[in-house]
């Protein structure tokens, strides 16, 4: 074989070629990525998931819920909006002041049912000149940036997904089919885990046209003993068990859940510029947010009788 | 033989494979290049040139940073404020600032302590705690103590007074109304003229500095 060698090194180039572009570029550009700050309001994100929520996430990937369900939200495009709050005390100042900028919007029917989008911009910096011109005039305005694409319209997520959200996830599940909808958001979607273990038990009970099958085994169908179990699912539907049953779920049904609302890719980060809406702004802290609705105060006596449940 | 022969005879009728040179048809040199004409085309606008903070739809970094929103400075340190006040504060004064009576924990809410103009005794307050009982509004908390929750955060002492500012101006903001922040530069002052103190204060003292 006379032409061994230049066999050899076309195979070679080829497989370091793809290796490189494949893995040795990824890992330069994104092998170190580790936790980052979120815009403005410096969270740390994303936060490692904890307990229930990491757990849950081994029983997605066992389920093989990715083979239906992605995670990854994409975007097309971003828009600057103009909206005017307040036109200010002297609103024919304010008026005469956006005119000055931008004559199509220096008429009074700009101030009729505010707040109001009055322009869409190209970017931040064209937005300057009508922020400055109605603060002078004493008025309120903001600019809000606002990822747009088909994804986003549907409410899968306010923007599109980047490598940062995945940082701590050990094995990445982004997805490709979309037999079921998105799942970046649904931790902020569908808050209520009641909802989220009827959704498990009885897909069609909480979505009339769900195609998801029902993973009835996760749930445990229990005869109803001297008491009620406080932890039995509040069915909704024609799903309800049978008279003096009562269907508990299991803990990898607990887990799963605790994940999925733990899934939350909306922090506002560099990489993705928007304005958040403002209670976003301040905490992005997933478990806390997922664990606050369980917490109460409890009075004295429930407290007492607490311990006579055991017995 | 005579069937052999016949049919060797057809074979050879048929034309020889050849293996020589022969050159590439025009077409195919046409299309490599205009295929990788578009491939650089997209690649130089859509690369983001190995930028691994730059996703689609923006091109480049000038093109994210064209949108990042404007943002308020002492917003964002409000709401390092906040966060901090939910980590360290809320346990006893709530996150809703109204305090815990029935344990002599005294409401942030409109409290005249809160809303008194300098911040110089918050700070002190936040900086070493309080023990004993403490006016506010007119009533009387008994107050058992309050531990030194600034002394005890994270971080060296420049951080340190940072983060009781950031939570003084959260705190008189939320719950006095008070929007001016309080300066890390103050907080370090502050601190610097009590580095010396270890012990809570108790409210008779404070009420004395101005």
């Amino acid at each position: 074989m006379k032409s061994s060698s230049i066999v050899f090194l076309a195979a070679f180039i080829a497989l370091s070629a793809s290796w490189a572009g494949f893995v040795l570029v990824p890992q330069i550009q994104l092998g170190r990525a580790d936790q980052a700050e979120t815009v403005p309001s410096k969270d740390k994100y994303p936060v490692a998931r904890a307990g229930l929520a990491a757990q849950g996430a081994e029983v997605y990937r066992s389920l093989g819920c990715v083979y239906c369900h992605s995670q990854q939200v994409g975007q097309t495009g971003v828009k600057v909006e103009v909206v005017l709050l307040d036109a200010g005390t002297n609103a024919d100042n304010t008026l005469s002041a956006l005119k000055k900028v931008n004559a199509a919007l220096g008429k009074p029917e700009t101030f009729i049912g505010l707040p109001k989008q009055i322009a869409e911009v190209a970017d931040i910096a064209a937005s300057d000149a009508l922020v400055k011109a109605v603060t002078d005039a004493g008025g309120k305005i903001e600019v809000n940036v606002v990822p747009t694409g088909t994804d986003i319209s549907r409410g899968w997520g306010k923007r599109r997904t980047v490598a940062q959200d995945y940082v701590y996830d050990a094995v990445v599940q982004p997805g490709t089919r979309r037999a079921g909808p998105d799942l970046a958001n649904v931790g902020s979607r569908w808050t209520d885990p009641n909802w989220q273990l009827n959704h498990l038990y009885a897909p069609k009970s909480v979505v009339k046209d769900s195609t998801m099958p029902a993973y009835r085994f996760l749930f445990e169908k229990r005869k109803i003993g001297k008491v009620a179990s406080a932890d039995a699912l509040k069915l909704i539907g024609d799903s309800t068990p049978p008279t003096g049953f009562e269907i508990v779920p299991t803990d990898k049904a607990r887990e799963l859940v605790a994940y999925l609302l733990s899934l939350r890719a909306e922090a506002p980060l560099w990489e993705t510029p928007l304005t958040p809406p403002p209670a976003l702004a301040v905490s992005t802290n997933t478990t806390t947010v997922a664990v606050k609705s369980e917490i109460k105060n409890f009075t004295a006596s429930e407290l007492l009788s607490v311990e006579g449940k055991g017995k | 033989m005579n069937a052999d022969s016949k049919q060797s005879c057809t074979l050879t009728t048929e034309a020889e494979p050849t293996a020589e040179m022969s050159p590439m048809p025009v077409w195919i040199v046409a299309l490599m290049v205009t295929l990788l004409f578009l491939s650089a085309w997209y690649f130089d606008l859509y690369g983001g040139w190995f930028e691994p903070k730059v996703f689609a739809p923006y091109v480049s970094v000038a093109d994210v940073q064209r949108f990042q929103p404007n943002t308020d400075p002492s917003a964002s340190f409000i709401a390092q404020g906040k966060k901090l006040f939910t980590d360290n504060c809320a346990v006893c004064h709530m996150e809703t600032g109204v305090g815990n009576p029935g344990n002599g924990c005294p409401p942030l809410v409109d409290s005249d302590w809160v809303k008194h103009p300098t911040p110089d005794r918050v700070l002190m307050l936040i900086s070493k705690g309080l023990s004993g009982p403490i006016t506010v509004n007119g009533k009387v908390y008994n107050t058992g103590v309050m531990l030194a929750v600034g002394d005890s955060l994270m971080g060296d002492e420049k951080e340190k007074a940072y983060k009781i500012a950031a939570i003084a101006s959260y705190v008189r903001k939320q719950f006095g109304g008070i929007s001016v922040i309080v300066k890390p530069e103050q907080a370090e002052a502050v601190r610097a003229s009590i580095k010396d103190r270890s012990a809570n204060y108790t409210a008779d003292e404070l009420l004395k500095v101005p």
